[in-house]
């Protein structure tokens, strides 16, 4: 006893959880960063747009130093707003704060050179996280020799996190939603898609079980073909076994009789040879007669098509060799890519014995040929083979007779003398007919019939 | 003619050969596909008869590696078993004729002097060589419309020489066709026969049918 392997549904509802899983956690990861980037550079902006404002103001006071004239943002005036400015001179002393620093603790450390911008992210004593926007500025007017200040503006990063713990909380939420969702929707869909299966293991047992002959009908689309091949299949076998049956019953009883004979024969107490060889050869022709019912596939045999061309034209060129004396000219006339559900060795027999008759009895002329036979309530096509030949045929009186097993219509052409009764079984096991009716070459045509489905 | 007879079971392949030899043919036998292979690529026979189910190896492949080895002898199948698909597959592998078992001897006897006769080039069951006539079915051999009566080897002699008209047949080759093993292949007994038969044939020395070329062999006119 082997553990089985994981469910279908469990294997698909598995793989595709962690798929959605990976993928959810990608796209709020990806989601996340794009977000931080965004508000980050808006704030340089803003940052960048108060520094520049306060170069425009910049005016040289008594001492040399660099201060604003005016200060037109409101939030830089108030202490604790968040929004911060300082001027540093040369020697990078803080020559000017803005009146919101007071008792912040900002200190700064970027010293880009004149023209250059730097940006720095500072913690003030209490814990708040600012980002600082500095820029390097030469100073001529009023001044012996140029020197070089740093501007710089600072806003608290405070409401950015506030905003971005809320984005988040929102990110994950959203995605634990959708991979919930998807899984649970995968596996209810599954198991709902995955029914039909379920129940053919459910029929597929009752019929092994025997309270069931064949599935039963509505299959989904997928499984329509599987379970009309397997009722194909089904159908085949029990017509197999039944024909195993009859032949072997048929063969035991009709071999009591001839061994009847001869123990009678043997009881007598002489041997009469050739009342012995008669039995014999009876015993012989019943056994060669069952071997060839046994030996015969029949229809349900094969679901898969056979390509009929093939071993029709060996079988026309195998007589051909061995009628080569006769000079036999064997016209062969096949539609082009013939196919038809049949044991290819049933359809060599079948279409063997009708050619070995033809080629037996025709003067020099024999035909085959072959065509796909159409209906419209065929999905597949059935098989119309035709043999004929420039013999003397076969009379009218004698059609169904030769069709009878062991009979032949003219004794003196040795032969088995059963191949039509032999064709005729043939064709009947695949629901086929066999005609038998006169040629255009002047001898016997026959036509066997086998139907579509 | 010098036949092959590979089969197995030794009631029916003694049977054979016993009966061959009582029609006159020269035969060897084998008991197995191996053995079989090596007489007929070896010796030089002018029909084979192959069970098709050997032990060592299959008959068919026998017959394939024959036909690879470029043996041209014609060759019957015996097959137990009546399915077509058998029996094309082997025509294709190489033979050229079958026959299933059971058979009746005069069946097997019947195709094996049609193919004799085929390979020798003769479409007619009837062999004529100009004036001389031979009916291998019957056995009976005429020269200008007369019966002649022939021993059983002079018959075998003259079908030898009519099979092959037209062709010089060498007298060693007439030995070995014409003869089991163990032959005093220095003996002049072909020569004493080839005139004994050119006596009967042709009384009065008219027809002059067999051809005599000194130090090759002989010749029967085919016209």
């Amino acid at each position: 006893m082997t553990t089985p392997a994981p469910s279908l549904v469990n294997r698909l509802v598995l793989g595709l959880a962690a798929a959605s899983v990976l993928l959810t956690g990608a796209a709020a990861l990806a989601l996340d960063a794009l977000y931080r980037d965004l508000a980050l550079d808006a704030r340089r902006d803003v940052l960048d747009a108060q520094v520049i404002a306060l170069v425009a103001t910049a005016e040289l006071d008594s001492s040399g130093e660099l201060a604003p004239s005016s200060l037109a943002e409101a939030r830089l005036t108030t202490p604790g707003s968040g929004l911060y400015a300082e001027i540093r001179n040369q020697e990078g002393e803080v020559t000017w704060r803005s009146p919101s620093t007071v008792g912040t603790g900002l200190v700064l450390s970027a010293r880009p050179a004149a023209g250059g911008r730097l940006v720095e992210r500072v913690t003030l004593p209490d814990g708040t996280r600012v980002l600082a926007f500095s820029l390097g500025v030469s100073w001529e007017a009023g001044l012996q020799r140029p020197a070089t200040f740093v501007l710089s503006a600072a806003e608290s990063l405070e409401p950015y996190f506030d905003q971005l713990a809320r984005v988040r909380s929102w990110l994950l939420a959203g995605a634990m939603l959708l991979m919930t969702t998807l899984v649970v929707g995968l596996s209810l869909g599954l198991r709902a898609g995955l029914r039909p299966l379920r129940r053919l293991e459910q029929e597929i047992r009752e019929v092994e079980t025997g309270s069931r002959d064949a599935l039963g009908a509505g299959w989904p689309r997928e499984l329509e073909g599987v379970a009309q091949n397997l009722n194909g299949l089904l159908a085949g076998e029990q017509a197999r076994l039944s024909r195993y049956r009859t032949t072997l019953g048929n063969l035991a009883h009709s071999l009591k009789t001839p061994i009847a004979a001869l123990k009678s024969l043997l009881d007598g107490g002489h041997v009469d040879l050739q009342a012995t060889g008669t039995q014999l050869d009876r015993m012989q022709s019943i056994v060669e007669y069952q071997l060839r019912k046994a030996v015969l596939a029949g229809a349900g045999s094969t679901v898969a098509s056979t390509a009929v061309n093939a071993p029709l034209a060996d079988l026309a060129a195998a007589l051909g060799k061995v009628y080569r004396d006769k000079g036999v000219t064997c016209s062969v006339d096949l539609q082009a890519g013939l196919a038809y559900p049949i044991d290819s060795g049933d359809l060599m027999e079948l279409a063997g014995n009708l050619l070995d008759n033809a080629f037996k009895y025709c003067r020099g002329k024999v035909g085959l040929r072959a065509r796909a036979e159409e209906r419209p309530e065929w999905r597949r096509s059935g098989l119309l083979l035709e043999v004929d030949d420039d013999g003397p045929g076969i009379a009218a009186a004698d059609r169904l007779r030769v069709l009878e097993r062991g009979v032949r219509a003219d004794e003196s052409v040795p032969g088995q003398g059963i191949g039509l009764a032999a064709v005729r079984e043939l064709a009947a096991a695949y629901g086929g007919t066999i005609e038998i009716g006169d040629s255009d070459l002047g001898g016997a045509a026959v036509r066997v019939r086998l139907p579509g489905r | 003619m010098r036949v092959l007879v590979v089969e197995d079971e030794p009631v029916l392949r003694e049977s054979l050969v016993q009966r061959l030899r009582d029609s006159g043919f020269v035969v060897d036998a084998a008991a197995d596909g191996i053995e079989g292979e090596f007489a007929g690529r070896e010796y030089p026979i002018d029909v084979a008869v192959v069970d098709l189910g050997l032990p060592g190896r299959p008959g068919l492949e026998v017959i394939r590696a024959w036909r690879e080895a470029g043996k041209a002898f014609p060759i019957l199948i015996l097959t137990a078993r009546d399915r077509w698909q058998e029996k094309v597959e082997a025509l294709q592998s190489g033979a050229d004729d079958y026959l299933t078992k059971p058979f009746q001897f005069e069946e097997l006897l019947a195709r094996l002097q049609a193919l004799l006769r085929r390979s020798g080039g003769w479409s007619q069951p009837v062999l004529q060589a100009g004036p001389i006539e031979l009916d291998p079915r019957s056995q009976q051999v005429r020269a200008l419309g007369q019966p002649v009566e022939l021993t059983a080897f002079e018959y075998r002699l003259l079908e030898y020489l009519m099979l092959h008209a037209g062709q010089v047949v060498s007298k060693s080759e007439l030995t070995d066709k014409l003869y089991e093993q163990d032959f005093d292949r220095d003996s002049n007994v072909i020569e004493v026969f080839v005139g004994r038969l050119r006596r009967k044939l042709d009384p009065d020395g008219q027809l002059q049918p067999i051809e005599t070329l000194r130090g090759r062999g002989y010749r029967m006119a085919r016209e």
